[in-house]
């Protein structure tokens, strides 16, 4: 039996998304290690209960929020009593929040703290800090995040922009991807698996371009200011002027389609630019594949997942260097340009000459995409962090050699350091965690988490400390009026092959972690 | 919240072929003495309080007294006489409700295999019929249980899937006792309603 996790998150399916498809993907794959997942989130229209997704996935769709979220109460601690009478019933050791906008996932890991939970934040967007609307969100960040313990976030550029909105300690601030299914971004030519080892060069390519066939350049994007539909409308005139054999493929819908839809009309391109409006996720695979390059003209992102499935697709992409995305690919797969307009006109040229003179093995990327992305991936290195907030790596080993979490440069000289060096390390760093809110094992006592809260600013410290304050006496008089003996367990999804050695599941927390440490040192 | 502990089981199984599963919040047996103290205590004032009432009709001069002399002597007593109206009839209005209050839930499912099930909630109130329903066997499409949101909690409940109807007809829905009973529940109903595989 490994951890009993609950993501929280306001985002889930039915609703489509990034978000959405992350948390279903890699609590699936947790599921797989054998850990056990549930997830909390509000409800949708029609979609309210206890639902079970593939898998044995919990799923709590809860309609107490909906009420108080249409009047404006603020839902700070009326989540609170489901949320733990949830949490009780199912032994979760680790709540794990998605998502900077969620207000339940704020609830979640203010609430969890206060049960004495351990307590994982990942973050999947960027945020800026100068406008009305960042600086209240970015303050709502840092309360949540004072006293977390830890933090994923999507690329090393989304980590830098948390670090920053939410003051963390970069140690305690991992950076983990998101991934793809590759198997469901197959290239056009393969509908079969791919053959094994790399293709020989001799070998026929399935696209090889003459200097006058056609080249499609597939956009498949929400059509919003931040993701640069401004800077597309204005290079597809210039694009389409200076090369005769391309066509354009928009897929998507939002407030800018009328602008693009203005241009072609001015231009007259019909013929030359097919706008397809909204599509559904499964759907993106073959819009994909009928183009040649992937034109990403996004001024934020914090990963960009669509581009790596363009490439897993097969496309050659072209993008701008903005957020996370310089992360995500290798340099050979794609095309550069600044978030401006002569640029990308500059770079999209680049990309079609280089595909016309052959020079870009398209028809590998996808064998390469598989191999750097995949969820299994994903759920392991995530495991690992649970692994590290819940006490079972021991502090050198998690924080000093960050190799597989953080992908930091610290060595493992730490981890090798012998044992009287980190009893003295470990005692010098307790008096800095109190305040400081260093992960590790944090400490739940009610004072230091005040000390932490308390470092959020002049009055916001104080407003926190507040909440913290009122969460905990309503904790109390919970633990008074709803007793937990009361509490009826839920059974845990029969597994098919832990259900042997999971005979024993009345046990909880440390015990079970030490018992597992041991096991996966052997 | 509190009563949900207190909720216990008794199954009863006269034939093979059926068997009753009864949940109730109503104390142990051993305290079947305090259960008729109490009862005979209820009476007894429900009783009083109808006299009072009727002795206050008679001062009105109902035209009752005639036929019932002994109590009319009653009447003449100061007390029903001075109080006015107004208190009075509420007050015994709320005595009577109280007194007739059950104080416990029972709730139950009887299972016949052949014929159906049939789940009854017992009402509020003494004197006033439980609520039943049966589901002949031919309708019964499933026996499950699931969990639900209620309040502020999530609680387990089982429920009957009966042909033609939307919504499923919940079994105990009153107390909706814990996992462990529903399950045995569960368990002790499919096994009685249909013909073991032999």
């Amino acid at each position: 039996m490994g951890y009993t996790i609950a993501m929280a998150c306001d985002f889930f399916y039915p609703q489509p998304g990034g978000v959405e498809s992350h948390i279903y993907q890699l609590s699936s794959k947790l599921i797989d290690r054998g850990h056990k997942v549930i997830i909390i989130t509000h409800a949708y229209k029609g979609r309210a209960g206890v639902r079970y997704l593939t898998n044995g996935l919990k799923v709590y769709h809860v309609p107490f929020l909906v009420i108080f979220r249409e009047s404006t109460f603020p839902t700070v601690f009326s989540f609170f009593p489901i949320f733990r009478n949830i949490i009780l019933r199912e032994r979760i050791e680790i709540v794990h929040g998605h998502a900077s906008l969620s207000s339940i996932c704020h609830e979640a890991i203010l609430h969890a703290r206060t049960m004495g939970l351990r307590t994982v934040f990942t973050d999947h967007s960027l945020f800026g800090f100068a406008d009305a609307a960042s600086i209240l969100t970015n303050k709502l960040l840092k309360f949540t995040l004072s006293d977390v313990d830890h933090v994923i976030c999507v690329s090393h550029t989304c980590k830098e922009n948390t670090v920053l909105r939410a003051s963390l300690d970069p140690l305690m601030v991992s950076v983990i991807p998101n991934a793809v299914v590759a198997d469901n971004f197959r290239p056009l030519s393969d509908s079969h698996p791919p053959p094994e080892g790399p293709l020989p060069p001799s070998s026929p390519q399935p696209h090889r371009l003459s200097p006058n066939s056609t080249i499609t350049i597939v956009v498949i994007s929400r059509l919003f200011y931040n993701k640069g539909t401004d800077l597309l409308i204005a290079a597809i005139p210039r694009i389409l002027a200076v090369h005769p054999h391309v066509r354009f493929i928009i897929a998507g819908s939002g407030p800018k389609s009328i602008d693009l839809e203005q241009m072609i009309e001015r231009n007259v391109l019909q013929d030359r630019v097919e706008l397809l409006g909204p599509i559904r996720h499964e759907e993106v695979r073959d819009v994909m594949v009928r183009g040649q390059i992937y034109l990403h003209p996004s001024l934020t992102e914090a990963f960009g997942t669509v581009i790596v499935e363009a490439a897993s697709c097969g496309l050659y992409v072209v993008c701008t260097r903005v957020g996370g995305i310089p992360e995500v690919l290798p340099e050979h797969m794609t095309v550069f340009a600044k978030p401006e307009e002569d640029d990308l006109v500059v770079a999209t040229g680049t990309a079609i000459a280089a595909l016309r003179a052959n020079k870009v093995r398209t028809e590998r990327f996808h064998e390469q995409v598989r191999m750097m992305y995949s969820w299994t991936d994903v759920a392991e290195r995530t495991e690992r962090v649970y692994d590290g907030i819940s006490g079972v790596l021991s502090e050198e080993e998690f924080y000093g050699y960050r190799g597989g979490v953080g992908g930091g440069v610290v060595g493992g000289a730490a981890a090798i350091a012998g044992n009287s060096n980190s009893n003295s390390k470990s005692n010098s760093s307790e008096a800095w965690n109190a305040t400081k809110g260093r992960a590790g094992v944090q400490s739940f006592a009610l004072i230091d988490r005040l000390k932490r809260y308390y470092g959020c600013g002049i009055w916001a410290g104080k407003l926190f400390c507040l909440c913290v304050v009122v969460d905990y006496l309503l904790f109390i008089f919970l633990e008074l009026w709803f007793p937990r003996a009361n509490i009826d367990v839920a059974r845990d999804w029969p597994k098919k092959k832990m259900a042997a050695a999971g005979a024993e599941q009345a046990e909880l927390g440390r015990k079970r972690s030490a018992r597992y440490r041991e096991k996966r040192r052997e | 919240m509190f009563g949900q502990s207190q909720t216990s089981l008794h199954t009863h199984r006269p034939t093979p072929t059926t068997a009753s599963f009864t949940v109730s919040t109503r104390s142990s047996k051993s305290k079947a003495f305090l259960t008729y103290v109490s009862l005979i205590l209820r009476l007894i004032c429900g009783l009083f309080v109808i006299l009072v009432v009727w002795t206050k009709c008679q001062t009105f001069g109902m035209g009752i007294r005639a036929w019932l002399p002994t109590l009319g002597r009653f009447a003449q007593l100061e007390v029903p006489s001075r109080l006015p109206w107004r208190y009075l009839l509420p007050g015994a209005c709320a005595v009577i409700w109280t007194v007739s209050r059950r104080g416990y839930t029972e709730e139950s499912l009887l299972v016949l295999r052949g014929l159906g099930m049939q789940v009854s909630s017992s009402s509020a109130a003494y004197l006033s019929a439980p609520v039943t329903r049966f589901i002949p066997t031919t309708s019964i499409q499933d026996i499950f249980i699931h969990e639900a949101f209620k309040g502020f909690e999530v609680r387990f409940y089982l429920a009957i899937v009966v042909e033609g109807e939307e919504d499923t007809v919940v079994v105990f829905p009153n107390l909706l006792p814990k996992r462990q009973i529903l399950e045995e529940v569960w368990r002790g109903a499919k096994a009685c309603l249909y013909e073991p595989k032999s």
